[in-house]
């Protein structure tokens, strides 16, 4: 070693010595955008002499004469120039992205986007760059073909429904993202938008076969930024906004309310009661709307990062803040996210490297009611509340009931004055200004540590060895006080107040070994790679207390310090069921001349949900491209510049059941008082299924890739996906007598689907454009549900009727109800509906619908059900278009979908005073008004309580999700100040949506259950910001 | 070259590593849930598989999820004692629509009596399928005794569906996945003789009487008082004779005396008293909140409260007192004006009806708000929510103690009385029991005629769950309710639920 030292020495002293020659200094800069280069390495060939370029880009540098200088900087291409004499050298360094193959995350791996076989689109940082988003699965929307996001609701932080490739199951089976390697369980609205680097999405079995019993769904790989080499950046982005409700509800006003329901009253052979207003008395009255809605909610997002490096060593960092507060009673409804992320990566030497990728999370949610849920809420109590009621009282303390009858309990504003109790709408409705005040102080919060640590060897050249352990240390909980109030005779707490805390926390880890050999020889392209995987999902538990009738009267006093009598105070817990899963994998990537290129993965994964019978499945995939404008009779010609073929087929799976579900196992299953004592009964819980397994997806999938006329980049997918053995409860008859359903592996179902994707960008002067499109198309149909005739949704309210259903032979959840041939205007028609002479409908009125005898036989019953619509979009479409001009540019972003339905189930149906929809206005009131609209009657539910067509509205919509005008300082002006960069913009969120439905929000997520029902969903806002993006 | 050994050696070994120790790492055990083929092993365990057949008695719990369950309050609804009530008319409707005699399959209360009934049927042909494997520890009394309990919830759970649903599935032991959906229903009388038969077992090894800490598990009374009203419920004249023997053999055991005060067979501070047969327990002190549990507490106590009701203090006629003073409730089960008219003159008119217009007028209520759907100023006060026994934790809705009795003494008597005179027995013996009835709440002696003891059922059992089966039974109901709309030859039953007929061999009833 010592030795070594002293060679490296003299070496270092006859360079020194013989390098007296000439002087060179110039300034670096970038190609791109002409920036100066900070950090540049300069070298003379051949020897270890070097330097680096300064801050602003400046070198100086003794070389030989005739000697020949390297200018390197990680990115760009590597330059030499031979020296002759003193002279200044500006160099201009290109851009090495342009010269170096793109490159794909595929799984475990990267791959040459050259090469690549697979249906993967990707959605890049620069795609994302400064759009306000708050989730990434939002980032997604409309971005690339074959995805269809749809958020589950406008709730800050809400999670959004997101189809790879149409729906892939009756359960609910979301895609696996996969975060820098690892796959991440429980939603990853932990990570912070700006860290991301790139999303690719495999949407092909072929592709994501590698993630085996967990691909079904799709998956979605997310690369957060690493640092590069060179001199320390620090950025800084941010923007400040305001959000407001895009549109309201036309709901009927005080006076058009009053109308309406005294007809109804007097339709129903019911009295008015005494005291219900006239219309005469009354004017718009209350618009309970306006008492929840915000029209200027906050939002906002900080953001730094700091990375950079050297060739050992490089870093990422960045401390991100988020905040946005609900447009929807905003006291109640707000998300704050505070991030932390740390990535580096280190090399020891040329066989050794190791890094890691480290986030940490704190999140703070507020959202104090339930949406898209007509129990109640401020959202359906605010559609159905009568605005007859005003929303405070005029006296501080009424003689009039219920006010005087609940003088303490009664909620109050800050001055005082009670608030409103409904006469006319009670059950689950309440005054939602009150009922905010209830909820005041609750929230959730989590803390999510999510991570890995890697280390990759190459004993050799071309073989790699990576062991990665990933981990998610997550703890969550709620923080809730009840206070004593009283908003209606069916919601009230009026003897003692209570505080409630839980606490969970899982621990979930993946250890991940992989080796991977490269090898090139005579234009035959060859990766091997094998792997196994091991996860743990065992480690969650959780346990909360409740203390009741604490010393205290409003939520910002509470405290669980209080000391309370042990009889009132009360705790609960649990340990999640223990999940895991242990993994075999291997894949081969084989090209000759990257002209013919192949693709074969096997994956065995074992899972411990499996049933004994079943305890390993196994999921290979093949898949091929051919460069056809790569064969030598190709002619080159200027229509199509390039061609690829691709094929593949591949098999997925879906182990998201339940543990245990295999094996019958005893549980509490109701309990029983005997001799005053409460005991808990015991017993099995669903019959047991040895056999049950994943489910299996296998999907077929033909593409091309192409680039046309130069500027046009095209790429067109067909595919066709089968799943089959759909885990989903066996539903059971009664009479057997089960205290829950058994799992099996039931139904099966396709979509089909074609994909297209176009890509178009020119200048035209100092205008630079781009327009980027995609549009889908995709069928779904059921083709087997076991031994079942049919399976039930979600039922309509207040009866057993299912809004939709699924059936072999029709879409995933086709709407399901009556359908009417129109109103009956008189008597004589009610008569002349007859099947043989007898009378179809004896017990109609004029006005009452005219039901449709689907199944011919003379009465109207549950068999005359048929279908309606479908829920699920068969087409949906999106496109980016990007202009720039000098300094300015603009992002429009917008996106639609077609062809749904959606159930428009607003009202509450069993709350006979519910306000309307002013469509109510068109109602039926005597013959000639209307033949679509039934007349209405007091707590009538013969027209509208069943699900019928009624119900179904046209879900088609077009959104401008975002447009962004930015501009961005002149180089003149930041080079002065040493700041790379500046940019500054405006931008605005679903500023225009295109659409017949009538609801808040045509976009309308959640779970399969209640896949295009809207029950009161919280609409998307629209929002107005203003940010600063701006680089050190 | 030896560190590339080294290296290699390793690589090998974690690979290795990885694939082949994952049988064992697949392989887990449930936490705070037991396999089925580990549990009855134990008499703990027994007695908790025995816990949840009873669990299906107390439908007025809320058996499933929230659906308000309890059979009263629709069995108050569809017979002339009550309306439906509630919020609005279309508050609860599977009580509305019985209340009215509109019901579908889709909106009937079917589904729930259904649903509870055979969970109970398939948990006591659970246990007694295991009992047959000896558990270590479980004296063999014990085991004969569980048995007995099984069989005699059984027929309990059989009776209330073959009561209410007429033609229906008999199984006696858990079906199988395979035979799931081929099940068939059984004709009536195949039913009934299952439910003979199961009594008949279980009677000679129940005990007579319990000790307290026992109270709520069923008796050899119990078992009697149910085998006497079933055969009853069989019509047959020519058993009749059957019907009054075991029922006779409660009335003169000895374990049961008709309580001095009418009143106190309902108090909650009187659980099990003398009178009681058969009693559906529960418990104020289960903390129950809402959310997708079974309530210890009485859901039906809440339900049948006055809406809007506020206590007030009269300067004349003070505050009321611990009996009158109620919890605001729901008002489902108004009492209808024509009926409590019928009762209004008995001496019992005031511990069956919570006046609460009376309690207006003289200033010791108020409507805090819109009184309910239908209201009458007349509530059911046998099971009012009273606020002194509104429980201290937990949902206020959910935790009221009060049992339910099945069968009391009063009624069993009356049966035997019934049967006698419709079996030609003995007369005398059916006026002592007539009039014993009568003679508790002071009343005098009349002849033991059928309309004299259907009266008397009809005032001494008044919201107590009875009136609609004894109208239906009696062949009074197209009559008594037709202003409720009831259809003869339809209504007498329920519709099969529309849910279980889906994949099945089920067949509808008649005109449904």
């Amino acid at each position: 070693m010592k030795q070594t030292i002293l060679t490296l020495l003299f070496i270092f002293c006859s360079l020194a010595l013989s390098a007296q020659g000439l002087q060179v200094k110039g300034v670096v800069t970038s190609a791109d955008d002409g920036q100066l280069l900070p950090g540049v390495s300069i070298s003379v060939k051949g020897t270890t002499a070097g330097t680096l370029t300064d801050a602003t880009g400046a070198y100086t540098i003794n070389a030989p004469a005739n000697s020949t200088l390297v200018f390197s900087f990680v990115g760009m291409k590597s330059q030499e120039i031979l020296v002759k004499t003193s002279t200044t050298i500006n160099v201009v360094m290109q851009s090495s992205t342009a010269m170096m193959e793109e490159v794909v995350v595929v799984g475990y791996g990267v791959q040459k986007k050259s090469v690549v076989t697979g249906a993967i689109s990707t959605v890049k940082a620069s795609d994302l760059i400064d759009m306000p988003v708050t989730r990434i699965e939002d980032a997604l929307k409309g971005r690339t073909s074959g995805v269809t996001v749809a958020s589950s609701s406008g709730v800050p932080g809400a999670d959004a429904t997101v189809n790879i490739r149409g729906v892939t199951s009756i359960n609910s089976a979301s895609p696996l993202y996969v975060v820098d390697g690892v796959p991440v369980v429980g939603g990853i609205d932990y990570l912070n938008q700006g860290d991301i680097e790139s999303i690719e999405i495999l949407k092909d079995a072929a592709s994501a076969a590698i993630y085996g019993t967990q691909a079904a769904a799709g998956v979605i790989l997310i690369s957060t930024k690493k640092g590069k080499s060179g001199a320390m950046q620090v950025n800084y982005n941010g923007y400040v906004g305001t959000q407001a409700p895009e549109r309201k509800l036309n709901l009927l006003n005080a006076k058009e309310y009053s109308t309406i329901m005294r007809e109804a009253y007097i339709a129903a052979g019911q009295k008015i009661p005494a005291d219900f207003p006239t219309p005469q008395s009354l004017s718009a009255g209350t618009d309970w709307q306006s008492v929840i809605f915000n029209n200027n909610a906050m939002i906002q997002n900080h953001e730094f990062n700091v990375s950079g490096g050297n060739d050992k060593s490089t870093y990422y960092a960045s401390v991100a803040y988020f905040d946005q507060e609900g447009i929807v009673a905003t006291d109640i409804s707000r998300y704050q996210r505070t991030t932390v992320r740390l990535n580096s990566a280190h090399k020891v030497n040329k066989w050794l490297n190791f890094g890691n990728n480290v986030s940490y999370s704190h999140i703070k949610s507020k959202q104090g009611f339930s949406t898209n849920d007509y129990f109640g809420g401020v959202l359906a109590s605010a559609i159905n509340l009568d605005p007859i009621t005003t929303v405070t009282q005029s006296d501080l303390n009424p003689a009039t009931s219920p006010y005087a009858t609940h003088l303490t309990s009664i909620v109050r504003d800050a001055s005082g004055y009670p608030y409103s109790v409904s006469p006319w709408v009670g059950q689950e409705m309440t005054n939602p200004a009150a009922y905010i005040q209830t909820k005041l102080g609750n929230y959730g919060w989590s803390d999510n540590i999510v991570g890995n640590i890697y280390m990759e060897i190459q004993p050799i050249k071309g073989l790699t060895f990576r062991s990665s352990i990933g981990t998610k240390l997550a703890f969550w909980g709620d923080y809730s006080y009840n206070p004593i109030y009283f908003l209606s005779n069916t919601n009230s707490n009026l003897t003692q107040n209570s505080i409630s805390r839980s606490f969970n926390r899982t621990l979930v880890w993946t250890f991940t070994n992989t080796l991977s050999y490269t090898r090139s020889f005579n234009n035959h392209n060859f990766t091997f790679m094998v792997g196994t995987e091991a996860r743990d999902q065992s480690n969650q538990i959780g346990i909360g207390s409740t203390k009741n009738g604490i010393p205290v009267t409003y939520w910002d006093q509470a405290s669980m310090n209080y000391s309370v009598d042990a009889s009132k105070t009360s705790g609960w817990g649990y340990e999640d069921q223990p999940y895991t899963l242990a993994s075999v994998f291997g894949r081969i990537n084989y090209d000759y001349q990257g002209k013919y290129m192949l693709t074969a993965i096997l994956r065995r994964d074992g899972s411990s949900r499996f049933g004994s019978n079943n305890v390993y499945g196994y999921f290979p995939s093949v898949s091929v491209g051919w460069v056809v404008s790569q064969e030598g009779f190709w002619k080159a010609n200027d229509y199509v510049n390039y061609l690829k073929l691709r094929a593949g087929y591949g098999v997925n799976g879906n182990d998201n059941l339940s543990p245990f579900q295999y094996t019958s196992t005893i549980g509490s299953i109701g309990g029983y008082t005997i001799g005053g004592t409460n005991y808990t009964g015991y017993g099995p819980t669903a019959p047991a299924n040895p056999d049950l397994k994943w489910e299996q997806t296998s999907q077929l999938n033909f593409g091309f890739d192409a680039k046309l006329l130069k500027n046009i980049t095209a790429a067109v997918e067909i595919f066709k996906k089968t799943t089959t053995g759909m885990l989903m409860y066996v539903d059971i008859p009664e009479y057997v007598g089960a205290s829950s359903k058994p799992w099996g592996n039931i139904a099966s179902m396709w979509d089909k689907g074609l994909e297209i994707e176009l890509g178009y960008n020119n200048k035209i002067g100092d205008l630079n454009y781009s327009i980027k499109g995609n549009a889908s198309f995709t069928k779904n149909e059921i083709t087997d549900i076991g031994s079942n005739d049919h399976l039930v949704n979600a039922t309509m309210q207040s009866s057993a009727y299912e809004v939709s259903r699924k059936v072999v032979g029709q879409p995933m959840n086709e709407f399901y109800g009556f359908k009417y041939l129109g109103v009956f205007q008189t008597q004589t028609e009610i008569n002349a509906y007859t099947k043989e002479g007898v009378v179809i409908q004896p017990t109609a009125k004029p006005g009452d619908y005219k039901w449709l005898d689907v199944n011919n036989d003379g009465i109207i019953n549950d068999l005359d059900r048929t279908w309606l619509g479908n829920p699920n979009p068969t087409f949906t479409y999106g496109f980016t278009l990007n202009l720039e001009y000098k300094g300015f540019d603009l992002v429009a972003f917008g996106q639609g979908v077609a062809g749904n339905k959606i159930f428009n189930e607003l009202r509450r149906l069993d709350i006979p005073g519910a306000n309307y929809l002013n469509s109510a206005l068109g109602r039926w009131t005597g013959p000639g008004t209307s033949n679509s609209y039934a007349r209405l009657v007091y707590g009538d539910l013969t027209n509208f309580g069943v699900p019928s067509q009624f119900y179904l509205e046209n879900g088609a919509y077009f959104r401008l999700k975002t447009m962004q005008i930015g501009y961005s300082l002149p180089k003149s002006l930041t080079e002065r100040i040493s700041i790379p960069k500046a940019r500054v913009y405006v931008s605005g969120n679903n500023l225009l949506t295109l659409t017949k439905y009538e609801g808040f929000d045509p976009e309308i997520g959640g779970g399969q259950g209640i896949y295009g029902i809207d029950r009161g969903v919280y609409p998307q806002a629209r929002s107005f910001m203003a940010g600063l993006d701006i680089t050190f | 070259m030896k560190i590339k050994f080294i290296l290699y050696s390793t690589l090998a070994v974690l690979l290795l590593a990885g694939a082949s120790c994952s049988k064992s790492f697949l392989e887990v055990s449930p936490r705070g849930e037991v396999l089925e083929s580990n549990y009855y092993q134990t008499p703990d365990q027994v007695f908790s598989a025995m816990v949840a057949v009873y669990n299906c008695t107390e439908a007025e719990a809320g058996y499933g999820i929230n659906w308000y369950a309890n059979k009263l309050a629709p069995l108050n609804a569809a017979a002339d004692e009550c309306w439906a009530g509630g919020g609005s008319s279309t508050d609860m409707m599977m009580y509305q629509v019985w209340n009215n005699y509109t019901m579908t399959p889709a909106n009937a209360p079917s589904s729930k009596f259904w649903a509870m009934d055979y969970a109970g049927i398939y948990r006591a042909n659970l246990l007694i399928l295991k009992l047959a494997t000896p558990v270590t520890g479980l004296a063999d009394a014990d085991r004969d005794r569980y048995i007995a309990e099984c069989k005699t919830l059984r027929a309990y759970f059989y009776f209330e569906l073959v009561r209410l649903f007429k033609n229906i599935p008999l199984t006696t032991e858990p079906i199988s996945t395979a035979d799931m959906y081929n099940v068939v229903q059984a004709a009536p009388e195949e039913i009934y003789t299952q439910i003979e038969k199961d009594l008949t077992e279980a009677i000679p090894i129940l005990p007579s009487t319990l000790a307290t800490t026992d109270n709520g598990r069923v008796t050899k009374g119990a078992a009697e008082a149910l085998l006497g009203k079933a055969i009853l419920f069989e019509n047959n004249t020519s058993r009749m004779a059957d019907a009054a023997s075991w029922l006779n053999k409660v009335n003169t055991s000895g374990v049961y005396h008709l309580l001095a005060n009418y009143k106190d067979i309902f108090d909650p501070g009187n659980k099990f008293n003398a009178e009681s047969i058969w009693e559906i327990s529960h418990s104020g002190t289960a903390q129950s909140q809402w959310g997708p549990s079974d309530f210890r507490g009485n859901v039906y106590c809440i339900m049948i409260g006055p809406r809007s009701y506020a206590a007030l203090t009269d300067p004349v006629h003070g505050a009321p007192d611990g009996d009158h003073t109620y919890y605001s409730g729901w008002s489902f089960n108004p009492i209808i004006p024509a009926f409590a008219a019928k009762i209004h003159n008995d001496p019992r008119y005031k511990y069956t009806v919570a006046d609460l217009d009376s309690l207006v007028a003289i200033g010791q209520a108020a409507y805090s708000g819109s009184a309910g759907y239908m209201n009458t100023g007349l509530f059911i006060q046998k099971h009012a929510p009273l606020l002194k026994w509104k429980a201290d934790l937990g949902a206020d809705a959910l935790n009221f103690p009060n049992d339910v009795i099945e069968i009391r003494l009063a009624d069993t008597y009356l049966m035997e009385a019934e049967a006698l005179v419709r079996g030609s027995g003995d007369l005398v013996r059916a006026k002592t029991l007539l009039d014993a009835v009568r003679a508790r709440v002071g009343l005098p002696s009349v002849p033991a005629t059928l309309d004299n003891i259907y009266n008397e059922r009809m005032l001494e059992l008044a919201t107590e769950g009875h009136r609609w089966f004894d109208l239906v039974r009696t062949g009074k109901a197209a009559t008594a309710l037709a202003f409720k709309g009831f259809v003869s030859g339809k209504n007498e039953i329920l519709p099969i639920p529309l849910e279980e007929m889906n994949n099945t061999k089920l067949v509808q009833n008649p005109n449904y």
